[in-house]
């Protein structure tokens, strides 16, 4: 019998010196650990990662010097101290990993391409119309290949897959079934197939509050109140990280639906998506009364919440044009003394830019 | 007080490339000398570097003495407590002499390691941090020395990738010094002044990134 002290090496993880990323099943609950806790935090001293997973210093050198190696981690700048040599974070790099996120949202499907800490790197909004598949055309893989295409060919084989942003089933219409069809398993099975990219599925608004937890401006807040404004008003509750939501399908009728319809009885007619109209002039009653409604029903909800919990943020998401939205925001607060009211992160399109976090979330974190 | 030790072979010594035998750098601009200045007056910086220092193996020509194995344990309990004990060692096990492959210098190396952990010098009877460093390769011109390290070229070259493997499954830190110097030309195998202070600078990186807990910055 040989000393088995002295069998040849048998690493934890050799690093890995080919270019891409491992198979998922290799990544262990450690390197996970690791990941996932930096991408909570923007930099993290190896001494950091230690005291918050446990692990030992040596481990925690083996762990991220092969995250480095496999391109997932990178060195952030130096921060001097006062004495000793600079003390250097580590971080995620941006090229490390890439995503898609694809929304059916009400006037059109959205495709984009997240980089590893959340930035969009490519957006585009579909009409319906334009993606209906044929005999022989499938226009939403398509969309999906030319997307990806943003990702310089070589970081290509770094796609962790892609994020399907799903309504709820009382809201799902007949665009979406007309687009993938009824049944749901079967087109995430097929879109795997043709574009050779794990798939996964996620209620929109669910999708969209987790992006704004994972790398959004809710990064660093265990609890908050996320509310998503599109053609209706949706809501989520967040706390210890975990969402929830109510009943199924829930949502107020105060979106931006509700305002395209008030501005249509003044003869206005417009799509939320693109050309907003002039709210200055004739408008302008309507477009006030329309924000009160939108507002009188958030503080409704957060005012019956605080009742059972102490929530101190809100995050409100809309692809809404940032003045409308920072208007909003800023009389939200206004009416919520004490409470901090943001703008989400993923506001070029909230619910495909969350759902392009859930590969992240199953192929690099802790569950 | 915190404490390491920097066990090596010639490039530890600070032997001048090209140079006779007693001509070394001077203390400070040595590498463990610039570690010194750069980690500051709380860590104490202990240099045990002997020219011709093997891993594991007694040098039939240069003498027993040359030997890592045998002296790393009086050289350990010289210096406890420890808190951490840097290794750069295995150009030396590359000459012809010895015949190894790459891959046996890291088992080598393993030995080591196994033989700090067994002692655990550290605070406390603990085992210290350990680091690996792999030595920058050999440059292809290595003058007179060709014959007694004859195949050593592509074998240095090798070193990092075993010595990293080793270190990963040990489960300790490792540098590769090929990363921030290389080999000056006036031998071949041996660190010039630059080298000496691009390592210790990036050694001192290194040694503050493994995290110290009660370090006050």
């Amino acid at each position: 019998m040989p000393d088995m002290r002295f069998a040849p090496p048998n690493p934890l993880r050799i690093a890995d010196r080919a270019s891409g990323l491992n198979a998922p099943s290799v990544r262990s609950y450690n390197e996970r650990l690791v990941l996932s806790l930096l991408l909570q935090n923007e930099g993290t001293t190896r001494l950091e990662i230690g005291e918050k997973t446990g692990l030992s210093a040596q481990t925690v050198s083996v762990i991220v010097r092969s995250l480095e190696q496999e391109g997932l981690v990178a060195k952030g700048e130096a921060q001097r101290g006062r004495v000793g040599p600079p003390t250097i974070p580590m971080m995620l790099n941006p090229e490390g990993a890439f995503s898609v996120g694809v929304s059916f949202g009400a006037w059109s499907a959205d495709v984009v391409v997240i980089d590893f800490v959340g930035g969009v790197r490519f957006h585009k909004a579909h009409a319906y119309a334009e993606l209906h598949p044929t005999a022989t055309e499938a226009p939403l893989q398509a969309a999906i290949e030319a997307a990806v295409e943003v990702v310089p060919a070589h970081l290509r084989d770094r796609i962790a897959g892609i994020g399907l942003a799903v309504p709820d089933e009382a809201t799902i219409g007949d665009d979406l079934m007309r687009l993938v069809g009824r049944d749901l398993p079967s087109a995430q099975a097929r879109i795997e197939s043709a574009l050779g990219l794990p798939v996964f599925m996620q209620n929109d608004i669910t999708a969209a509050a987790s992006g704004e937890s994972l790398f959004g401006v809710a990064r660093s807040l265990s609890d908050f109140v996320f509310f998503y404004l599109g053609a209706r008003l949706h809501s989520r509750l967040i706390l210890n990280h975990q969402i929830y939501n109510g009943k199924a399908g829930a949502s107020s009728d105060v979106g931006l639906s509700n305002l395209a319809d008030a501005l249509a009885e003044l003869g206005m007619t417009f799509r939320p998506l693109n050309e907003w109209p002039d709210l200055t002039g004739t408008a302008k009653p309507v477009y006030d009364a329309w924000r009160l409604r939108a507002r009188t029903r958030i503080r409704s909800s957060v005012e019956a919440l605080l009742d059972f919990v102490r929530v101190q943020s809100i995050v409100l998401s809309t692809y809404a044009p940032l003045a409308v939205a920072e208007l909003l925001r800023a009389e939200i607060a206004e009416m919520l003394p004490g409470i901090d009211v943001q703008l989400g992160r993923g506001m070029i399109s909230p619910k495909a830019w969350g759902a392009a976090s859930l590969p992240y979330h199953s192929r690099f974190m802790v569950q | 007080m915190r404490s390491v030790l920097c066990f090596g072979d010639s490039n530890t010594y600070g032997q001048m490339p090209g140079r006779g035998p007693l001509e070394r750098f001077a203390r400070d601009a040595r590498w463990s000398g610039v570690l010194q200045r750069e980690l500051g007056p709380k860590w104490q910086v202990i240099e045990e570097g002997l020219s011709g220092r093997t891993t594991v193996h007694d040098d039939p020509i240069e003498g027993a003495h040359k030997n890592g194995r045998s002296y790393l344990k009086p050289c350990l309990q010289s210096h406890a407590t420890l808190d951490l004990v840097i290794i750069m060692l295995g150009t030396n096990d590359l000459k012809a002499r010895f015949g190894q492959p790459a891959s046996e210098v890291a088992m080598g190396m393993g030995c080591l390691v196994y033989d700090i952990r067994e002692l655990a010098p550290g605070p406390g009877g603990t085992v210290p941090e350990i680091m690996i460093v792999a030595p920058p390769p050999m440059l292809e011109d290595i003058k007179e020395w060709r014959s007694i390290f004859a195949g050593a070229y592509e074998k240095s070259h090798q070193l990092a990738l075993e010595f990293e493997i080793m270190a990963d499954s040990l489960g300790v830190h490792f540098f590769n010094a090929g990363s921030v110097c290389r080999c000056d030309p006036a031998d071949g195998f041996h660190i010039g002044a630059e080298a000496h202070e691009s390592l210790g600078v990036a050694l001192a990186q290194e040694v503050d990134a493994i995290g110290w807990v009660d370090q006050e910055r």
